[in-house]
Protein backbone atom coordinates (compact mmCIF):
# COMPACT_ATOMS: atom_id res chain seq x y z
CA UNK A 1 0.00 0.00 0.00
CA UNK A 2 1.80 3.15 -1.11
CA UNK A 3 -0.39 5.44 -3.18
CA UNK A 4 -3.57 7.03 -1.92
CA UNK A 5 -6.72 7.08 -4.02
CA UNK A 6 -9.51 9.47 -3.09
CA UNK A 7 -13.05 9.41 -4.41
CA UNK A 8 -14.21 12.99 -4.88
CA UNK A 9 -17.91 13.60 -4.34
CA UNK A 10 -19.21 16.70 -6.10
CA UNK A 11 -22.49 18.52 -6.56
CA UNK A 12 -22.83 19.82 -10.11
CA UNK A 13 -19.09 20.20 -10.55
CA UNK A 14 -18.43 21.66 -7.10
CA UNK A 15 -16.43 19.26 -4.89
CA UNK A 16 -18.11 18.69 -1.53
CA UNK A 17 -16.15 20.11 1.36
CA UNK A 18 -15.56 16.66 2.86
CA UNK A 19 -13.77 15.66 -0.35
CA UNK A 20 -11.50 18.70 -0.10
CA UNK A 21 -10.79 17.81 3.54
CA UNK A 22 -9.86 14.30 2.38
CA UNK A 23 -7.67 15.65 -0.45
CA UNK A 24 -5.70 17.75 2.03
CA UNK A 25 -5.14 14.83 4.40
CA UNK A 26 -4.40 12.38 1.57
CA UNK A 27 -1.28 14.28 0.55
CA UNK A 28 0.11 14.03 4.08
CA UNK A 29 -0.56 10.27 4.14
CA UNK A 30 0.90 9.70 0.66
CA UNK A 31 4.03 11.66 1.53
CA UNK A 32 4.54 9.53 4.66
CA UNK A 33 4.08 6.39 2.54
CA UNK A 34 6.32 7.62 -0.29
CA UNK A 35 3.46 7.57 -2.80
CA UNK A 36 1.21 10.00 -4.66
CA UNK A 37 -2.44 11.05 -4.49
CA UNK A 38 -4.88 9.98 -7.18
CA UNK A 39 -8.29 11.64 -7.21
CA UNK A 40 -11.23 9.98 -8.98
CA UNK A 41 -13.97 12.34 -10.17
CA UNK A 42 -17.01 10.89 -11.92
CA UNK A 43 -20.21 11.92 -13.63
CA UNK A 44 -21.74 15.01 -15.18
CA UNK A 45 -19.57 18.14 -14.62
CA UNK A 46 -16.66 15.99 -13.38
CA UNK A 47 -14.26 18.12 -15.46
CA UNK A 48 -15.38 21.26 -13.64
CA UNK A 49 -14.88 19.50 -10.29
CA UNK A 50 -11.43 18.39 -11.46
CA UNK A 51 -10.51 22.01 -12.26
CA UNK A 52 -11.64 23.10 -8.77
CA UNK A 53 -9.59 20.27 -7.29
CA UNK A 54 -6.39 21.62 -8.84
CA UNK A 55 -6.15 24.10 -5.95
CA UNK A 56 -5.68 21.12 -3.59
CA UNK A 57 -2.65 18.84 -3.19
CA UNK A 58 -3.52 16.02 -5.60
CA UNK A 59 -1.05 14.60 -8.10
CA UNK A 60 -3.29 12.90 -10.66
CA UNK A 61 -6.97 13.55 -11.29
CA UNK A 62 -8.79 10.72 -13.07
CA UNK A 63 -11.96 11.95 -14.73
CA UNK A 64 -14.94 10.26 -16.44
CA UNK A 65 -18.04 12.09 -17.65
CA UNK A 66 -19.75 9.00 -19.12
CA UNK A 67 -23.55 9.65 -19.07
CA UNK A 68 -24.12 6.11 -17.70
CA UNK A 69 -22.64 7.26 -14.38
CA UNK A 70 -25.68 9.43 -13.65
CA UNK A 71 -28.23 7.42 -15.64
CA UNK A 72 -27.65 4.32 -13.49
CA UNK A 73 -27.24 4.12 -9.73
CA UNK A 74 -23.86 3.15 -8.22
CA UNK A 75 -22.72 0.28 -10.49
CA UNK A 76 -20.97 2.38 -13.19
CA UNK A 77 -19.17 4.35 -10.47
CA UNK A 78 -18.01 1.13 -8.79
CA UNK A 79 -16.72 -0.15 -12.14
CA UNK A 80 -14.74 3.02 -12.79
CA UNK A 81 -13.35 3.03 -9.26
CA UNK A 82 -12.38 -0.62 -9.47
CA UNK A 83 -10.62 -0.10 -12.82
CA UNK A 84 -8.79 2.97 -11.51
CA UNK A 85 -7.77 1.21 -8.28
CA UNK A 86 -6.41 -1.76 -10.22
CA UNK A 87 -4.50 0.54 -12.58
CA UNK A 88 -2.93 2.41 -9.66
CA UNK A 89 -2.08 -0.80 -7.78
CA UNK A 90 -1.98 -1.49 -4.04
CA UNK A 91 -3.30 1.60 -2.32
CA UNK A 92 -5.22 3.15 0.50
CA UNK A 93 -8.60 4.27 -0.83
CA UNK A 94 -10.35 7.13 0.96
CA UNK A 95 -14.05 7.78 0.44
CA UNK A 96 -16.26 10.23 2.35
CA UNK A 97 -18.40 8.69 5.09
CA UNK A 98 -21.54 10.01 3.41
CA UNK A 99 -24.48 8.09 1.93
CA UNK A 100 -22.82 7.67 -1.45
CA UNK A 101 -19.36 7.18 0.02
CA UNK A 102 -20.58 4.33 2.25
CA UNK A 103 -22.12 2.56 -0.73
CA UNK A 104 -19.10 3.04 -2.96
CA UNK A 105 -16.60 2.07 -0.29
CA UNK A 106 -18.39 -1.11 0.72
CA UNK A 107 -18.90 -2.20 -2.88
CA UNK A 108 -15.32 -1.49 -3.86
CA UNK A 109 -14.09 -3.40 -0.80
CA UNK A 110 -16.15 -6.41 -1.87
CA UNK A 111 -14.85 -6.17 -5.45
CA UNK A 112 -11.25 -6.03 -4.29
CA UNK A 113 -11.83 -8.47 -1.41
CA UNK A 114 -10.31 -5.74 0.73
CA UNK A 115 -10.77 -4.57 4.29
CA UNK A 116 -12.77 -1.48 5.05
CA UNK A 117 -13.13 0.78 8.04
CA UNK A 118 -15.96 3.21 8.53
CA UNK A 119 -16.39 6.54 10.23
CA UNK A 120 -12.66 7.26 10.31
CA UNK A 121 -11.64 10.48 12.05
CA UNK A 122 -7.87 10.17 11.71
CA UNK A 123 -5.33 8.26 9.63
CA UNK A 124 -1.90 7.68 11.15
CA UNK A 125 1.13 6.42 9.23
CA UNK A 126 3.86 4.88 11.35
CA UNK A 127 6.80 3.01 9.84
CA UNK A 128 4.99 2.64 6.52
CA UNK A 129 1.94 1.13 8.21
CA UNK A 130 -1.47 2.76 8.02
CA UNK A 131 -3.81 2.87 11.00
CA UNK A 132 -7.33 4.26 10.74
CA UNK A 133 -8.78 5.73 13.91
CA UNK A 134 -12.54 5.54 14.44
CA UNK A 135 -14.62 6.44 17.47
CA UNK A 136 -16.77 3.46 18.46
CA UNK A 137 -19.62 3.02 20.91
CA UNK A 138 -20.63 6.61 20.54
CA UNK A 139 -17.16 8.00 21.00
CA UNK A 140 -16.38 6.21 24.29
CA UNK A 141 -13.60 4.21 22.64
CA UNK A 142 -11.14 5.10 19.89
CA UNK A 143 -10.11 2.09 17.84
CA UNK A 144 -7.09 1.92 15.55
CA UNK A 145 -7.55 -0.41 12.66
CA UNK A 146 -4.96 -1.80 10.24
CA UNK A 147 -5.51 -3.43 6.84
CA UNK A 148 -4.13 -6.85 6.01
CA UNK A 149 -4.24 -6.95 2.19
CA UNK A 150 -3.01 -4.90 -0.76
CA UNK A 151 -5.88 -2.45 -0.60
CA UNK A 152 -7.56 -0.81 2.36
CA UNK A 153 -10.69 1.30 2.16
CA UNK A 154 -11.42 3.97 4.72
CA UNK A 155 -14.59 6.06 4.88
CA UNK A 156 -13.73 9.43 6.39
CA UNK A 157 -16.13 11.29 8.67
CA UNK A 158 -16.77 14.88 7.52
CA UNK A 159 -15.18 17.64 9.64
CA UNK A 160 -12.25 15.39 10.59
CA UNK A 161 -9.61 17.35 8.68
CA UNK A 162 -9.09 20.92 7.51
CA UNK A 163 -9.46 21.60 3.80
CA UNK A 164 -6.25 23.49 3.04
CA UNK A 165 -5.56 24.88 -0.42
CA UNK A 166 -2.12 24.02 -1.76
CA UNK A 167 -1.90 23.13 -5.43
CA UNK A 168 -0.42 19.78 -6.42
CA UNK A 169 0.57 18.62 -9.89
CA UNK A 170 -3.11 18.12 -10.70
CA UNK A 171 -2.50 16.23 -13.94
CA UNK A 172 -5.86 15.35 -15.49
CA UNK A 173 -6.28 11.90 -17.01
CA UNK A 174 -9.45 10.66 -18.73
CA UNK A 175 -10.63 7.25 -17.50
CA UNK A 176 -11.63 4.71 -20.12
CA UNK A 177 -15.10 3.22 -20.01
CA UNK A 178 -14.95 -0.25 -18.47
CA UNK A 179 -15.85 -2.70 -21.24
CA UNK A 180 -18.62 -5.30 -21.34
CA UNK A 181 -20.78 -3.96 -18.51
CA UNK A 182 -24.55 -3.80 -18.33
CA UNK A 183 -26.26 -1.65 -15.74
CA UNK A 184 -29.47 -2.58 -14.02
CA UNK A 185 -30.53 0.19 -11.63
CA UNK A 186 -32.01 2.98 -13.69
CA UNK A 187 -32.26 6.44 -12.12
CA UNK A 188 -35.69 7.67 -13.23
CA UNK A 189 -35.66 10.95 -11.38
CA UNK A 190 -33.29 12.78 -9.05
CA UNK A 191 -34.90 15.30 -6.70
CA UNK A 192 -32.81 17.88 -4.83
CA UNK A 193 -34.82 19.07 -1.84
CA UNK A 194 -32.28 20.92 0.27
CA UNK A 195 -30.35 22.82 -2.39
CA UNK A 196 -27.32 24.57 -0.93
CA UNK A 197 -27.93 23.27 2.59
CA UNK A 198 -25.40 20.86 4.05
CA UNK A 199 -26.63 17.67 5.70
CA UNK A 200 -26.11 17.38 9.46
CA UNK A 201 -23.16 15.04 8.90
CA UNK A 202 -21.21 17.62 6.95
CA UNK A 203 -22.31 20.87 8.60
CA UNK A 204 -19.75 22.48 10.90
CA UNK A 205 -22.56 23.93 13.04
CA UNK A 206 -25.72 22.00 13.91
CA UNK A 207 -28.75 23.40 15.73
CA UNK A 208 -30.79 20.42 16.93
CA UNK A 209 -34.26 20.38 18.40
CA UNK A 210 -35.85 17.79 20.67
CA UNK A 211 -39.04 17.01 22.49
CA UNK A 212 -38.96 20.39 24.26
CA UNK A 213 -39.47 22.14 20.94
CA UNK A 214 -43.06 20.91 21.11
CA UNK A 215 -44.01 20.67 17.42
CA UNK A 216 -42.90 20.90 13.80
CA UNK A 217 -43.17 24.68 13.40
CA UNK A 218 -40.08 25.83 15.37
CA UNK A 219 -37.88 23.60 13.21
CA UNK A 220 -38.69 25.66 10.13
CA UNK A 221 -38.82 29.01 11.97
CA UNK A 222 -36.68 29.77 15.04
CA UNK A 223 -34.26 26.81 14.74
CA UNK A 224 -33.83 27.31 11.00
CA UNK A 225 -33.27 31.01 11.56
CA UNK A 226 -30.60 30.36 14.21
CA UNK A 227 -28.94 27.82 11.89
CA UNK A 228 -28.97 30.40 9.07
CA UNK A 229 -27.46 33.08 11.32
CA UNK A 230 -24.54 30.73 12.12
CA UNK A 231 -24.27 29.16 8.65
CA UNK A 232 -25.33 25.79 10.09
CA UNK A 233 -27.91 23.08 9.54
CA UNK A 234 -30.89 21.86 11.53
CA UNK A 235 -30.75 18.51 13.34
CA UNK A 236 -33.15 16.70 15.64
CA UNK A 237 -33.42 14.11 18.38
CA UNK A 238 -35.23 10.85 17.90
CA UNK A 239 -38.25 12.10 19.87
CA UNK A 240 -38.74 14.95 17.40
CA UNK A 241 -38.29 12.69 14.36
CA UNK A 242 -40.60 9.98 15.70
CA UNK A 243 -43.23 12.63 16.39
CA UNK A 244 -43.04 13.53 12.70
CA UNK A 245 -41.88 17.10 13.34
CA UNK A 246 -38.90 16.79 10.97
CA UNK A 247 -37.52 14.20 8.51
CA UNK A 248 -35.38 11.24 9.54
CA UNK A 249 -32.43 12.59 7.55
CA UNK A 250 -32.00 15.20 10.30
CA UNK A 251 -31.85 12.71 13.17
CA UNK A 252 -28.74 12.67 15.34
CA UNK A 253 -28.11 9.73 17.65
CA UNK A 254 -27.93 5.98 17.83
CA UNK A 255 -30.66 5.36 15.27
CA UNK A 256 -29.74 8.46 13.29
CA UNK A 257 -26.45 10.05 12.35
CA UNK A 258 -23.21 10.31 14.29
CA UNK A 259 -21.66 13.70 13.78
CA UNK A 260 -18.65 15.80 14.84
CA UNK A 261 -19.48 19.44 14.14
CA UNK A 262 -17.43 22.31 15.56
CA UNK A 263 -20.52 23.57 17.34
CA UNK A 264 -23.64 21.69 18.40
CA UNK A 265 -26.51 23.60 19.94
CA UNK A 266 -29.07 21.28 21.53
CA UNK A 267 -32.44 22.96 21.96
CA UNK A 268 -35.00 21.27 24.18
CA UNK A 269 -33.02 18.01 24.11
CA UNK A 270 -32.53 16.15 27.39
CA UNK A 271 -29.43 14.28 26.16
CA UNK A 272 -30.25 10.63 26.87
CA UNK A 273 -27.52 8.11 26.04
CA UNK A 274 -29.04 7.31 22.60
CA UNK A 275 -28.71 10.96 21.63
CA UNK A 276 -25.36 11.52 23.33
CA UNK A 277 -23.62 8.81 21.28
CA UNK A 278 -24.48 10.67 18.08
CA UNK A 279 -23.00 14.05 19.06
CA UNK A 280 -20.61 13.71 21.98
CA UNK A 281 -17.60 14.19 19.68
CA UNK A 282 -18.73 17.70 18.71
CA UNK A 283 -15.98 20.20 19.58
CA UNK A 284 -18.33 22.48 21.52
CA UNK A 285 -21.77 21.61 22.88
CA UNK A 286 -24.22 24.26 24.03
CA UNK A 287 -27.63 23.28 25.38
CA UNK A 288 -30.75 25.34 25.97
CA UNK A 289 -33.30 23.70 28.23
CA UNK A 290 -35.96 24.79 30.69
CA UNK A 291 -34.78 22.08 33.10
CA UNK A 292 -31.36 22.49 34.75
CA UNK A 293 -31.19 18.83 35.80
CA UNK A 294 -31.32 17.23 32.31
CA UNK A 295 -28.55 14.68 31.51
CA UNK A 296 -27.08 16.94 28.81
CA UNK A 297 -25.90 19.23 31.63
CA UNK A 298 -23.37 16.52 32.53
CA UNK A 299 -21.48 16.80 29.25
CA UNK A 300 -22.44 20.08 27.56
CA UNK A 301 -19.83 22.82 27.70
CA UNK A 302 -22.60 25.27 28.50
CA UNK A 303 -26.18 24.62 29.57
CA UNK A 304 -28.41 27.67 29.60
CA UNK A 305 -31.53 27.10 31.66
CA UNK A 306 -34.45 29.12 30.37
CA UNK A 307 -37.25 29.43 27.84
CA UNK A 308 -36.01 28.21 24.45
CA UNK A 309 -38.85 29.95 22.59
CA UNK A 310 -37.57 33.38 23.62
CA UNK A 311 -33.81 32.63 23.95
CA UNK A 312 -33.40 31.12 20.46
CA UNK A 313 -34.82 34.10 18.50
CA UNK A 314 -32.91 36.54 20.75
CA UNK A 315 -29.72 34.56 20.10
CA UNK A 316 -30.22 34.76 16.31
CA UNK A 317 -30.81 38.49 16.66
CA UNK A 318 -27.63 39.04 18.71
CA UNK A 319 -25.51 36.90 16.38
CA UNK A 320 -26.77 38.84 13.36
CA UNK A 321 -26.15 42.16 15.15
CA UNK A 322 -22.60 41.05 15.96
CA UNK A 323 -21.92 40.29 12.32
CA UNK A 324 -23.26 43.56 10.96
CA UNK B 1 -41.37 -15.34 -4.39
CA UNK B 2 -38.65 -15.81 -1.79
CA UNK B 3 -37.92 -12.76 0.35
CA UNK B 4 -34.97 -12.99 2.71
CA UNK B 5 -34.40 -10.46 5.47
CA UNK B 6 -30.95 -10.14 7.03
CA UNK B 7 -30.92 -9.30 10.74
CA UNK B 8 -28.27 -8.70 13.37
CA UNK B 9 -28.43 -9.31 17.08
CA UNK B 10 -27.09 -6.30 18.98
CA UNK B 11 -26.72 -5.21 22.60
CA UNK B 12 -29.74 -3.35 23.94
CA UNK B 13 -29.59 0.22 22.66
CA UNK B 14 -30.04 1.71 26.12
CA UNK B 15 -27.15 -0.30 27.63
CA UNK B 16 -23.70 1.20 28.17
CA UNK B 17 -21.45 -0.89 25.93
CA UNK B 18 -17.77 -1.67 26.28
CA UNK B 19 -14.98 -3.36 24.36
CA UNK B 20 -12.88 -6.15 25.87
CA UNK B 21 -9.27 -4.88 25.74
CA UNK B 22 -7.85 -8.39 25.24
CA UNK B 23 -10.03 -9.54 22.34
CA UNK B 24 -10.69 -5.95 21.13
CA UNK B 25 -14.30 -6.98 20.50
CA UNK B 26 -17.57 -5.72 21.84
CA UNK B 27 -18.56 -7.42 25.08
CA UNK B 28 -21.83 -9.19 24.33
CA UNK B 29 -22.26 -11.01 27.62
CA UNK B 30 -24.08 -9.53 30.59
CA UNK B 31 -25.95 -7.16 28.29
CA UNK B 32 -29.42 -7.87 27.00
CA UNK B 33 -29.39 -8.74 23.30
CA UNK B 34 -32.07 -7.42 20.98
CA UNK B 35 -32.89 -7.44 17.28
CA UNK B 36 -31.10 -4.52 15.65
CA UNK B 37 -33.86 -1.86 15.66
CA UNK B 38 -33.11 -0.91 12.02
CA UNK B 39 -33.85 -4.49 10.95
CA UNK B 40 -37.43 -4.29 12.21
CA UNK B 41 -38.14 -1.91 9.32
CA UNK B 42 -36.71 -4.48 6.89
CA UNK B 43 -38.92 -7.22 8.38
CA UNK B 44 -41.99 -4.99 8.19
CA UNK B 45 -41.22 -4.10 4.54
CA UNK B 46 -40.95 -7.81 3.70
CA UNK B 47 -44.22 -8.64 5.48
CA UNK B 48 -46.05 -5.86 3.64
CA UNK B 49 -44.77 -7.15 0.30
CA UNK B 50 -45.85 -10.66 1.22
CA UNK B 51 -49.32 -9.50 2.24
CA UNK B 52 -49.69 -7.63 -1.04
CA UNK B 53 -48.28 -10.36 -3.29
CA UNK B 54 -49.98 -13.26 -1.51
CA UNK B 55 -49.67 -16.68 -3.15
CA UNK B 56 -46.55 -18.61 -2.34
CA UNK B 57 -44.46 -15.64 -1.14
CA UNK B 58 -42.32 -16.49 1.88
CA UNK B 59 -40.29 -14.34 4.27
CA UNK B 60 -37.16 -15.95 5.72
CA UNK B 61 -34.94 -14.34 8.35
CA UNK B 62 -31.17 -14.83 7.89
CA UNK B 63 -28.58 -14.06 10.52
CA UNK B 64 -24.99 -14.81 11.46
CA UNK B 65 -25.12 -15.17 15.23
CA UNK B 66 -24.43 -17.59 18.08
CA UNK B 67 -27.15 -20.17 18.65
CA UNK B 68 -27.83 -18.54 22.03
CA UNK B 69 -29.60 -15.79 20.08
CA UNK B 70 -32.32 -18.16 18.85
CA UNK B 71 -35.09 -16.70 21.03
CA UNK B 72 -34.34 -13.20 19.77
CA UNK B 73 -34.63 -14.40 16.18
CA UNK B 74 -38.01 -15.80 17.21
CA UNK B 75 -39.25 -12.24 17.72
CA UNK B 76 -38.87 -11.71 13.96
CA UNK B 77 -40.96 -14.85 13.44
CA UNK B 78 -43.53 -13.52 15.91
CA UNK B 79 -43.83 -10.40 13.76
CA UNK B 80 -44.89 -12.73 10.93
CA UNK B 81 -41.86 -14.08 9.10
CA UNK B 82 -42.25 -17.71 8.03
CA UNK B 83 -38.96 -19.23 9.13
CA UNK B 84 -35.34 -18.41 9.91
CA UNK B 85 -31.85 -19.50 8.98
CA UNK B 86 -29.17 -18.98 11.61
CA UNK B 87 -25.54 -19.44 10.71
CA UNK B 88 -24.01 -20.29 14.08
CA UNK B 89 -20.40 -21.32 14.13
CA UNK B 90 -17.60 -20.53 16.57
CA UNK B 91 -15.33 -20.15 13.52
CA UNK B 92 -17.33 -17.07 12.52
CA UNK B 93 -16.38 -15.17 15.70
CA UNK B 94 -14.56 -11.93 15.11
CA UNK B 95 -15.69 -11.63 11.47
CA UNK B 96 -15.36 -8.15 9.99
CA UNK B 97 -17.76 -6.60 7.44
CA UNK B 98 -16.05 -8.57 4.67
CA UNK B 99 -16.48 -11.93 6.42
CA UNK B 100 -20.05 -11.27 7.51
CA UNK B 101 -21.15 -10.12 4.07
CA UNK B 102 -19.42 -13.02 2.37
CA UNK B 103 -20.93 -15.63 4.69
CA UNK B 104 -24.44 -14.18 4.46
CA UNK B 105 -24.17 -14.03 0.66
CA UNK B 106 -23.11 -17.67 0.42
CA UNK B 107 -25.95 -18.79 2.69
CA UNK B 108 -28.50 -16.67 0.83
CA UNK B 109 -27.38 -18.01 -2.56
CA UNK B 110 -27.56 -21.58 -1.30
CA UNK B 111 -31.05 -20.99 0.09
CA UNK B 112 -32.25 -19.26 -3.07
CA UNK B 113 -33.84 -15.78 -3.18
CA UNK B 114 -35.72 -13.27 -5.25
CA UNK B 115 -35.37 -10.27 -2.96
CA UNK B 116 -33.09 -9.59 0.01
CA UNK B 117 -34.07 -6.79 2.40
CA UNK B 118 -31.62 -5.37 4.94
CA UNK B 119 -31.71 -2.59 7.51
CA UNK B 120 -29.57 0.47 6.82
CA UNK B 121 -27.10 -0.09 9.64
CA UNK B 122 -26.72 -1.73 13.02
CA UNK B 123 -26.83 0.11 16.32
CA UNK B 124 -23.60 -1.48 17.59
CA UNK B 125 -21.04 -1.06 14.82
CA UNK B 126 -23.10 1.58 12.90
CA UNK B 127 -20.90 1.37 9.81
CA UNK B 128 -23.71 0.94 7.25
CA UNK B 129 -21.33 -1.05 5.06
CA UNK B 130 -23.02 -4.42 5.01
CA UNK B 131 -25.80 -3.91 2.41
CA UNK B 132 -23.44 -2.70 -0.33
CA UNK B 133 -20.94 -5.49 0.23
CA UNK B 134 -23.74 -8.07 0.37
CA UNK B 135 -25.20 -6.90 -2.97
CA UNK B 136 -21.74 -7.20 -4.50
CA UNK B 137 -21.24 -10.78 -3.28
CA UNK B 138 -24.76 -11.74 -4.36
CA UNK B 139 -24.07 -10.21 -7.78
CA UNK B 140 -27.45 -8.46 -7.87
CA UNK B 141 -28.57 -4.80 -8.04
CA UNK B 142 -28.29 -3.21 -4.60
CA UNK B 143 -30.71 -0.37 -3.94
CA UNK B 144 -29.80 1.27 -0.64
CA UNK B 145 -31.52 3.79 1.68
CA UNK B 146 -34.98 2.97 0.34
CA UNK B 147 -37.92 4.86 1.85
CA UNK B 148 -40.59 3.66 -0.59
CA UNK B 149 -40.73 0.29 -2.29
CA UNK B 150 -43.09 -1.13 -4.92
CA UNK B 151 -43.00 -4.50 -6.61
CA UNK B 152 -44.95 -5.40 -9.71
CA UNK B 153 -44.05 -8.95 -10.69
CA UNK B 154 -40.28 -8.77 -10.93
CA UNK B 155 -40.22 -5.03 -11.62
CA UNK B 156 -38.98 -3.11 -8.60
CA UNK B 157 -39.48 0.62 -8.16
CA UNK B 158 -38.02 2.49 -5.22
CA UNK B 159 -37.43 5.91 -3.78
CA UNK B 160 -33.95 6.21 -2.28
CA UNK B 161 -32.91 8.86 0.20
CA UNK B 162 -29.86 10.86 -0.83
CA UNK B 163 -27.81 13.47 1.00
CA UNK B 164 -29.59 16.21 -0.93
CA UNK B 165 -33.11 14.80 -1.35
CA UNK B 166 -34.24 11.60 -2.99
CA UNK B 167 -34.07 9.65 -6.24
CA UNK B 168 -36.58 7.39 -7.97
CA UNK B 169 -34.94 4.26 -9.33
CA UNK B 170 -36.10 1.07 -11.00
CA UNK B 171 -34.62 -2.38 -11.47
CA UNK B 172 -35.60 -6.04 -11.76
CA UNK B 173 -35.47 -8.98 -9.36
CA UNK B 174 -33.40 -10.64 -8.09
CA UNK B 175 -32.17 -7.66 -6.08
CA UNK B 176 -31.19 -6.39 -2.65
CA UNK B 177 -32.69 -3.35 -0.99
CA UNK B 178 -31.78 -1.68 2.29
CA UNK B 179 -34.55 0.30 3.92
CA UNK B 180 -34.52 3.40 6.14
CA UNK B 181 -36.72 4.19 9.11
CA UNK B 182 -38.93 6.34 6.90
CA UNK B 183 -40.33 3.36 5.01
CA UNK B 184 -42.87 2.09 7.54
CA UNK B 185 -43.86 1.65 11.17
CA UNK B 186 -42.84 -1.86 12.26
CA UNK B 187 -45.68 -3.87 13.80
CA UNK B 188 -45.58 -5.30 17.30
CA UNK B 189 -45.89 -9.07 17.44
CA UNK B 190 -49.48 -10.06 18.24
CA UNK B 191 -50.24 -12.67 20.89
CA UNK B 192 -51.23 -15.02 18.06
CA UNK B 193 -47.95 -14.23 16.33
CA UNK B 194 -45.95 -14.96 19.46
CA UNK B 195 -47.73 -18.29 20.00
CA UNK B 196 -47.38 -19.20 16.33
CA UNK B 197 -43.66 -18.39 16.29
CA UNK B 198 -42.98 -21.18 18.77
CA UNK B 199 -43.81 -23.72 16.07
CA UNK B 200 -41.86 -22.04 13.28
CA UNK B 201 -38.55 -23.48 12.08
CA UNK B 202 -35.23 -21.88 12.92
CA UNK B 203 -32.65 -23.86 10.95
CA UNK B 204 -29.24 -23.65 12.62
CA UNK B 205 -26.34 -24.23 10.25
CA UNK B 206 -22.57 -24.29 10.49
CA UNK B 207 -20.54 -22.26 8.02
CA UNK B 208 -19.96 -25.44 6.01
CA UNK B 209 -23.73 -26.26 5.99
CA UNK B 210 -24.42 -22.76 4.72
CA UNK B 211 -22.01 -23.13 1.82
CA UNK B 212 -19.36 -20.75 3.17
CA UNK B 213 -16.27 -21.99 1.38
CA UNK B 214 -13.65 -19.61 2.81
CA UNK B 215 -12.54 -18.95 6.39
CA UNK B 216 -14.23 -15.79 7.70
CA UNK B 217 -13.46 -15.42 11.43
CA UNK B 218 -11.03 -13.05 13.11
CA UNK B 219 -7.92 -14.67 11.55
CA UNK B 220 -9.35 -14.26 8.05
CA UNK B 221 -10.59 -10.71 8.61
CA UNK B 222 -9.24 -8.09 6.21
CA UNK B 223 -8.90 -5.63 9.03
CA UNK B 224 -7.32 -5.87 12.44
CA UNK B 225 -7.93 -3.70 15.47
CA UNK B 226 -4.43 -2.77 16.63
CA UNK B 227 -5.18 -0.40 19.46
CA UNK B 228 -7.94 0.79 21.76
CA UNK B 229 -7.95 4.06 23.58
CA UNK B 230 -10.39 5.73 25.87
CA UNK B 231 -10.66 9.38 24.92
CA UNK B 232 -10.88 11.81 27.82
CA UNK B 233 -14.48 11.97 29.03
CA UNK B 234 -16.37 15.17 28.39
CA UNK B 235 -16.40 17.03 31.64
CA UNK B 236 -19.37 18.83 33.08
CA UNK B 237 -19.45 22.39 31.79
CA UNK B 238 -21.11 25.52 33.04
CA UNK B 239 -24.75 25.75 33.92
CA UNK B 240 -26.26 29.21 33.59
CA UNK B 241 -29.69 30.10 34.90
CA UNK B 242 -31.03 32.69 32.47
CA UNK B 243 -33.17 35.34 34.13
CA UNK B 244 -34.64 36.23 30.73
CA UNK B 245 -34.09 35.74 27.00
CA UNK B 246 -31.59 38.58 26.67
CA UNK B 247 -29.46 37.26 29.55
CA UNK B 248 -29.53 33.71 28.14
CA UNK B 249 -28.67 34.78 24.60
CA UNK B 250 -25.96 37.18 25.78
CA UNK B 251 -24.34 34.41 27.82
CA UNK B 252 -24.26 32.10 24.78
CA UNK B 253 -22.86 34.78 22.46
CA UNK B 254 -20.10 35.59 24.99
CA UNK B 255 -19.28 31.91 25.33
CA UNK B 256 -19.15 31.44 21.54
CA UNK B 257 -16.92 34.53 21.22
CA UNK B 258 -14.49 33.15 23.79
CA UNK B 259 -14.22 30.00 21.68
CA UNK B 260 -14.02 32.03 18.48
CA UNK B 261 -17.15 30.35 17.14
CA UNK B 262 -18.79 33.61 16.16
Amino acid sequence: MRDVIIFVEHVQGQPRRVSLEIASKAKEIATALGGTVHAIVLGKNASAAAEALKAYPVDTIHVAEDPDIDAYFIDPSVDYLEAAAKAVGPALVLVPYTMIGRDLGSRLAARLDAGQTADVTDVVVDGGKVACVSPKLGGTVLTSCAFKGDYGIAAIRPNSFKAAQSAGAGTIVQLEKPAGKTYRIKVDEEVVEAAGELGVEEASTVIAGGRGVGGPEPFSTILKDLADSLGGSVGASRAAVDAGWIGHGHQVGQTGKTISPNLYIAVGISGAIQHKVGMRTASTIVAINKDGTVPIGEFADLLVVGDLFSIVPELSKQIRAGHS
Amino acid sequence: MKILVTVKLVPDTTAEKRIDPSTKRLVRTGVETVLNPFDEYAIEAALQLKEKAGGDTTVTIVTLAPESGKEIVRKALAMGADDALMISDPAAEGSDVWGTAYALAQAIKKNGFDLVIAGTQSTDSTTGELPGALAEYLGVPGVTYVRKLDLDGTALKAERETDTGYAKVSTDLPALVSVTKSINEPRYPSLKGIMGAKKKTIAVQTLADAGVDKPIGSDAARTEVTNLETPPARGKGQIFEAADAVAGATKIVEFLRERKLV
